[in-house]
């Protein structure tokens, strides 16, 4: 039986719940990892797959295979994702800094995650396109054009957007970036 | 810092928060999936999918049968259907019987219509 994205689809279609399940399990793991990047946190970021799963079965009769359907779903999950952060601009706990453990390495390890979370910051601050255009490049690692159709742009607006998006952390980091983060 | 190194250190952020994600959390969700699912929205009007799926791409037979019907249309037209190619030149015959006495203005005293 052809297991494809869009086989399976077409049993959701159908109304096939076994379909929509393999779907699920398939594609979920990645998209939760999404979300959690540009949410920074866990709570929302299961809210988000949760709907944007919801969306696949509620939305399948409808769904025509235009373009590949993990596109189609990461695209899904990226405007649910942006929607909930323009909704609530809340501080989140992790943004608040963590006590310091006093373990022998446990304060590089703090240095390092101290400064992951300043890149974590500020990629939030960017601009909502250009953050998803980084986050989907660089941590989904997507081609160009694979951002381009899940923002629905053309590839040159997505190069135009990595580099504004560079430029804002570079500005934003300034002289707290240096070699050893990149490891 | 060279871009580069900037974006090796983007990749190498980004992929420690991806790997955070636990199997605790997906099993959750999928958990949250598995209960009574709602009902799916159908194709209640067909027009907007269609209109959707039109194709403005010119199509060569398409345009061949749209340009027959042009030319059909422009002979019927000159010729007309109701005479035929060798009687064009014949005098033209409205009636055969005298239809004078046929009118349909109304009484010019009771008003009646006829």
């Amino acid at each position: 039986m052809d297991d494809s994205d869009e086989a399976l689809m077409a049993r959701v279609a159908q109304g096939d719940e076994r379909a929509f399940q393999l779907l699920s399990r398939r594609h979920l793991p990645a998209m939760l990892g999404l979300a959690r990047r540009i949410l920074r946190n866990s709570a929302d970021a299961e809210d988000v797959a949760q709907e944007a799963f919801m969306r696949v079965w509620t939305h399948a009769p409808r769904w025509r295979p235009v373009a590949q359907f993990r596109t189609w779903l990461t695209r899904v999950v990226v405007n649910l994702c942006l929607d909930r952060k323009r909704r609530a601009q809340w501080v989140e706990l992790e943004a608040a800094g963590e006590i310091v453990d006093p373990t022998p390495g446990a304060s590089d390890q703090a240095e390092t995650d101290e400064r992951a979370r300043m890149l974590a910051n500020a990629i939030d601050q960017l601009p909502s396109r250009q953050r998803s255009a980084i986050i989907l490049t660089y941590g989904e690692g997507m081609s160009n054009a694979q951002v381009a159709g899940v923002l629905d742009t053309s590839v040159s607006a997505v190069e135009t957007l990595l580099i504004r998006g560079k430029q804002n952390l570079r500005r934003a980091l300034g002289h707290i970036i240096d070699e050893d983060l990149v490891r | 810092m060279t871009d580069d190194q900037l974006e090796r250190l983007l990749e190498n952020a980004l992929k420690r928060q991806a790997s955070a994600v636990d199997e605790a959390a997906v099993d959750r969700v999928l958990k949250r999936l598995s209960g009574p699912l709602p009902r799916q929205k159908t194709r209640l009007w067909r027009l907007p999918s269609v209109l959707l799926n039109w194709e403005f791409a010119p199509a060569w037979p398409r345009m061949a049968a749209l340009a027959c019907c042009a030319a059909l249309g422009f002979v019927v037209g000159i010729a007309g259907l109701d005479r035929p190619f060798d009687r064009l030149d014949a005098p033209l015959t409205v009636a055969n019987h005298d239809v004078s006495s046929i009118v349909s203005e109304p009484d010019s005293l009771m008003g009646a219509r006829p």
